[in-house]
């Protein structure tokens, strides 16, 4: 599907991007660079300044700083042109008001596919994304997850060389949103387009993304490889934000010294005398998709636990509660 | 009670026999009418537009006063055209006034704001992201206002009607620049003044019937798109 491009040249290039609003300034990415054929996902809190980043980046927002989109510097002369070797999905799949099939068709207008090829063209990614059936329904005959795949086929049937996703699976339930993050994944994989995603959902870039980037405040606070940034946050801000508990080592009566970010999967619910465990006062019981965890404290330190539906029910954990627990310290990651 | 008896039957003699020029006049009234709504669209629209897209100095300023602009006084309509036009006036060489053209102006001016309102509003109330959408897709100028504005039809087709609807029932401005003219520039309302004021009821009810049968015709239509609209 996409056309190959010099692994030389990033497919995006950020050099000194800021965005300004009145007085106050909500992105300031110094460098990021995208290559050819990867996907790198923008990762950070509500308000972190990611879509703005995306926004930048996809040329549809004023910034200041330099965009260059497969080498070729962004200016308001090239601007829709360059537009079009690129798509974009946004949370708010932002379907115009017309058949499914139609929303596709009219991306492909304005990318200049002839007419006779256009309804053809438009059936297959339909079809690609599982929505052919819906071919002819109007945007507010979809489910949210339906409209999200129109979006998507829209997206993908112009054949972009790079394609931005803006949360585009956050709007979903649970159950649509895991199927399609899936069937995104074996789409990237296949079309070998480059991407740029911005997602809150630390397992989403794990599924979709070859390196992680970790706005934070609209700066970026750590980026590298997916499985790099997120078993070993650089900072306490990174940690914090990807869910580990910041703590010092002592607290815990772990070795070392300085601060730790312990993931609540490096700690481990055991039974009373259990070797190595040490008592912890139950906080919170806390829930999150799939799963539940237990919000602890043990030497003036606050972390979690992952904790299986089951145990939550047949322990019937509450507030006060002592649990004990083993932490394993080769999971924590030292700041 | 007689009186509004025999002025009923009179109505329904001129309306079905045609007798007079009540049709001619209905015929002049929407011609005329549907000029002024077609020149209030044609610049309405795109003013719409820039001020719901654009970014320009004043624009605050321009949205408050097309606001202000739908509740023009057709009589003050009038008076600014008619000064304009006048033969002494700054367009005075033009001839205009006394003219069906006149009217087309004052009626125009009328109409618009109401056009620009409703589209500027319309078109502002879209959401976000499907104007960064369209652009997204890689559309130029002249596509993302047309994909915007088809985005906003119905509320825009119904600031257009209900600029229809606001000049046909107008009667300041029409006498003022056209000058009730018989033949010329007499329309449905001027024309209605006229027959009352010679205390002709029955030609001036029917000539009031035609004018509501075209106001309900308008309505028809609107209801008509937005429940399709609302449907679809």
């Amino acid at each position: 599907m996409t056309s190959p491009v010099s692994s030389s040249v990033p497919a995006l290039s950020l050099r000194g991007l800021s965005v300004t609003r009145g007085r106050r300034q909500v992105l300031a990415v110094e460098a990021l660079d995208v290559l050819a054929g990867e996907t790198v996902a923008v990762l950070g809190p509500n308000g972190a300044g990611k879509s703005t980043l995306l926004l930048a980046a996809a040329l549809l927002l004023p910034a200041r700083g330099e965009v260059r989109v497969f080498g070729e510097a962004a200016s308001r002369t090239n601007r829709v042109r360059l537009r079009r070797l690129t798509s974009t999905v946004f949370q708010d799949s932002a379907l115009l008001d017309m058949a499914a099939d139609r929303n596709v068709e009219q991306a492909l207008a304005i990318h200049a596919v002839p007419r006779s090829r256009r309804r053809e063209r438009a059936r297959h990614w339909l079809d690609r994304l599982g929505v052919r059936a819906r071919a002819e329904a109007r945007p507010h005959q979809l489910s949210g997850g339906e409209a999200q795949r129109v979006s998507l086929a829209r997206a993908l049937a112009v054949e972009p060389r790079l394609l931005f996703l803006d949360e585009p699976f956050s709007g979903l339930d649970y159950t649509t949103r895991a199927r399609l993050v899936g069937e995104m994944r074996a789409l990237i994989q296949e079309t070998g387009v480059t991407a740029l995603l911005t997602t809150h959902d630390h397992a989403e870039a794990a599924v979709l993304a070859d390196r992680v980037v970790v706005l934070i405040d609209g700066r970026v606070a750590q980026v590298g490889p997916t499985h790099e940034v997120l078993r070993a946050p650089a900072t306490e801000d990174v940690a914090r934000f990807l869910g580990y508990a910041v703590v010092t080592a002592a607290a815990l009566g772990l070795p070392g010294e300085g601060r730790l970010a312990v993931p609540s999967d490096a700690v481990r619910l055991v039974a009373a005398g259990t070797a190595g465990a040490r008592e912890a006062r139950v906080l919170a019981v806390e829930g999150a998709a799939g799963g539940a965890r237990l919000a602890l404290e043990a030497g003036g330190a606050e972390f979690a636990a992952d904790v299986t539906l089951e145990a939550l029910t047949s322990q019937r954990w509450a507030t006060g509660d002592v649990a004990h627990v083993c932490i394993d310290g080769a999971r924590t990651a030292r700041l | 009670m007689a009186l509004i008896w025999e002025a009923l039957g009179e109505a329904w003699r001129l309306l079905s026999t045609g007798e007079g020029d009540i049709y001619a006049i209905a015929l002049r009234t929407a011609v005329i009418t549907g000029c002024s709504t077609l020149v209030a669209a044609l610049v309405g629209l795109p003013l719409g537009l820039a001020v719901a897209l654009g970014r320009f100095p004043g624009q605050r300023a321009f949205v408050s006063l097309a606001n202000a602009g739908t509740g023009m006084p057709p009589v003050v309509a009038g008076l600014l055209v008619s000064i304009t036009l006048w033969r002494s006036g700054p367009l005075g060489a033009l001839g205009l006034i006394y003219t069906p053209g006149a009217i087309v102006v004052a009626q125009a001016l009328i109409a618009t704001p109401i056009v620009v309102a409703v589209t500027a509003a319309a078109v502002m109330a879209l959401p976000p992201a499907l104007h960064y959408q369209i652009r997204a897709m890689g559309a130029g100028t002249p596509r993302y206002l047309w994909l915007v504005a088809r985005e906003a039809r119905v509320p825009i087709l119904v600031a257009i009607m209900a600029g229809f609807g606001s000049v046909v029932s107008e009667v300041g401005a029409s006498m003022m620049v056209g000058g009730n003219l018989a033949g010329e520039t007499r329309v449905l309302t001027t024309a209605a003044v006229l027959e009352v004021s010679r205390g002709n009821f029955g030609t001036a009810l029917a000539l009031g019937f035609i004018l509501l049968a075209m106001i309900g015709a308008v309505a028809v239509v609107l209801t008509t798109v937005q429940q399709r609209a609302r449907r679809a």
